[in-house]
């Protein structure tokens, strides 16, 4: 593993030289080969002693744990460009539900024009607020709807901009999310509605639906009001008749930079799973069937350069203790749990 | 020559200067001995047009003038590991007299990028930072590295403007086919 990252990083150095050299005797405006990514890296207390929160990632208890690294290259010729990222580690692992694969992006885009483009290969998903890559999360420990909905998508898309105000994306994608191949055929439907209806305020209105897949509806918007204060909002609603089972919510995310190094932000959810029926061969990760949970997280974002320090408190509260699979220090069950998070990202 | 290479990059930065309104600034005038007013308007224009096409372009209140805003990327790291940190907004103004233009670049904002879930680099919408006071929220080591590649940009604009009033032959020619009659030979 180590020889072939170390080959992948000797190519890569190999390609930008080979890049940077052909760069001297044209002068195209072309970008460069670009390199991106992060790393990170956490340590998380549950306060019952052992881990109770069942969203994605920093899954580890007591324990000074690894994200992931992720390495991203992309490049732009013309019209047509590309994005290759992968990751390596538990949050890689805990993204791709098939063991041994490390591919979070993986597509390629033509421009036909500046307002309609073409997309396919293996895509972050367009669904949701918050995304995979720390870095591109404000809060480190994820919501409920994010973890229950989509991560990737793969898939062929078209996007077709009316405005800078209004633009939208249609394609088809795999029947299942979050694989590279299909399980039998490329079923499901994805749409996104962009809307800027006044400066600093983009909203889109996404949905993915399919046969295997389920329908899963979502908006999510943010609105940076002042240069200071920003507003985000997730909302969505999910079910199949394929599993039997669904769930929707909704989370707030105000985020106010107290001074040029710190931002504090607060993400309250509100999660319900639907009752399912004795035919269900899924159930969201959260509250059990016909259960609800409140779930309360305070972070504070600390950035010097690259580094992000990330101390976090969540307080999550089931609203009954029939649905509530959290258990207190004693090992007895309980309609509550709560943990302190301390993450560092470093992004690049 | 790292040294040597840092204190030319640094140096960029020292091409900027302040004008009265206490904003940065790249500000040259180049004289141009020869070239009466409406030769280096068109080259001018013609520099603007295909130069800079994403640039916009107003004629101003008197002839020979331009004005307009456009935008660059200002990046960190080296060529294997380039960052785009964001970008910087600028206006921009040309003016041509007998045997002489002058030209200047102001008005700079920052926008930082972020990275995307696609991988796409892309504007932090609502945040935009004059380069005057920037320091209040960002790094100053940072800020110096934008002031640079601003300094950079400021020259390489200038350069060019420079090879298009130089060179006619840059203008558009009136291209003759070339046509060949098979008949006679």
């Amino acid at each position: 593993m180590k020889k072939k990252f170390l080959l992948l990083l000797l190519a890569a150095s190999t390609y930008s030289i080979a890049s940077k050299a052909q760069d001297t005797v044209k002068t195209t405006a072309d970008a460069p080969l670009v390199l991106y990514g992060s790393v990170d890296t956490y340590y998380k207390d549950d306060f019952s002693g052992h881990g109770n929160i069942p969203t994605s990632f920093a899954s580890d208890n007591n324990s000074v744990s690894i994200g992931m690294i992720d390495l991203g290259l992309k490049k732009t010729v013309g019209n047509a460009s590309f994005v290759g990222e992968m990751s390596f580690g538990p949050r890689n692992d805990q993204s791709i539900p098939t063991a041994g694969y490390h591919i979070q992006n993986l597509y390629v885009n033509y421009a036909f024009s500046p307002k309609f483009s073409a997309t396919a290969g293996y895509m972050s998903t367009f669904i949701g607020y918050e995304v995979i890559s720390p870095t591109g999360n404000f809060n480190y420990s994820t919501s409920y709807l994010f973890t229950n909905g989509p991560f990737q998508n793969a898939g062929l898309k078209f996007t077709y901009a009316f405005s800078d105000k209004v633009s939208l994306m249609a394609g088809i994608f795999n029947d299942e999310w979050n694989v590279y191949t299909s399980q039998h055929d490329v079923s499901t439907f994805g749409a996104q509605l962009t809307i800027t209806p006044v400066k600093n305020w983009t909203a889109y209105l996404n949905v993915a639906t399919g046969p295997s897949s389920g329908t899963e509806f979502d908006l999510t918007t943010a609105y940076q009001i002042t240069s200071a204060f920003k507003l985000g909002l997730n909302a969505a609603t999910y079910s199949t008749t394929h599993y039997s089972a669904g769930f929707s919510g909704v989370a707030l995310y105000p985020q106010l930079a107290v001074s040029k190094v710190v931002t504090l932000g607060l993400r309250e959810e509100y999660f319900k799973s639907d009752n399912g029926t004795a035919a269900s061969t899924y159930a969201p990760v959260g509250p059990l069937p016909g259960g609800s949970v409140l779930a309360s997280t305070l972070t504070a974002n600390i950035k010097t350069g690259p580094l992000t320090l990330i101390p976090e408190v969540r307080l999550d509260g089931i609203n009954k203790q029939q649905y509530s699979s959290f258990t207190n220090s004693s090992g007895d069950p309980t309609k509550s749990a709560s943990q302190f998070v301390l993450a560092v990202v470093y992004g690049f | 020559m790292c040294v040597l290479f840092a204190k030319v990059a640094s140096a960029q930065k020292d091409l900027l200067a302040f004008n009265e309104q206490n904003k940065y600034m790249y500000y040259q005038v180049v004289g141009q001995p020869g070239v009466i007013t409406d030769t280096l308007n068109d080259r001018a224009l013609y520099f603007l047009e295909k130069a800079y096409p994403k640039n916009t372009i107003k004629k101003g209140e008197t002839s020979g003038n331009y004005t307009g805003t456009g935008k660059f990327l200002v990046v960190s790291g080296l060529t294997m590991a380039k960052h785009i940190e964001g970008e910087v907004n600028y206006t921009y103004y040309i003016e041509c007299k007998d045997q002489k233009y002058r030209y200047w670049l102001t008005d700079f904002v920052f926008t930082p990028y972020k990275v995307d879930r696609y991988g796409n680099s892309v504007p932090q919408e609502g945040i935009d930072i004059p380069l005057e006071s920037a320091t209040t929220k960002l790094d100053k080591k940072q800020v110096d590295s934008y002031l640079d590649q601003i300094g950079t940009y400021g020259k390489a604009f200038g350069d060019k403007l420079k090879y298009y009033i130089l060179k006619p032959a840059a203008l558009p020619k009136e291209t003759k086919k070339k046509v060949i009659s098979t008949k006679d030979w």
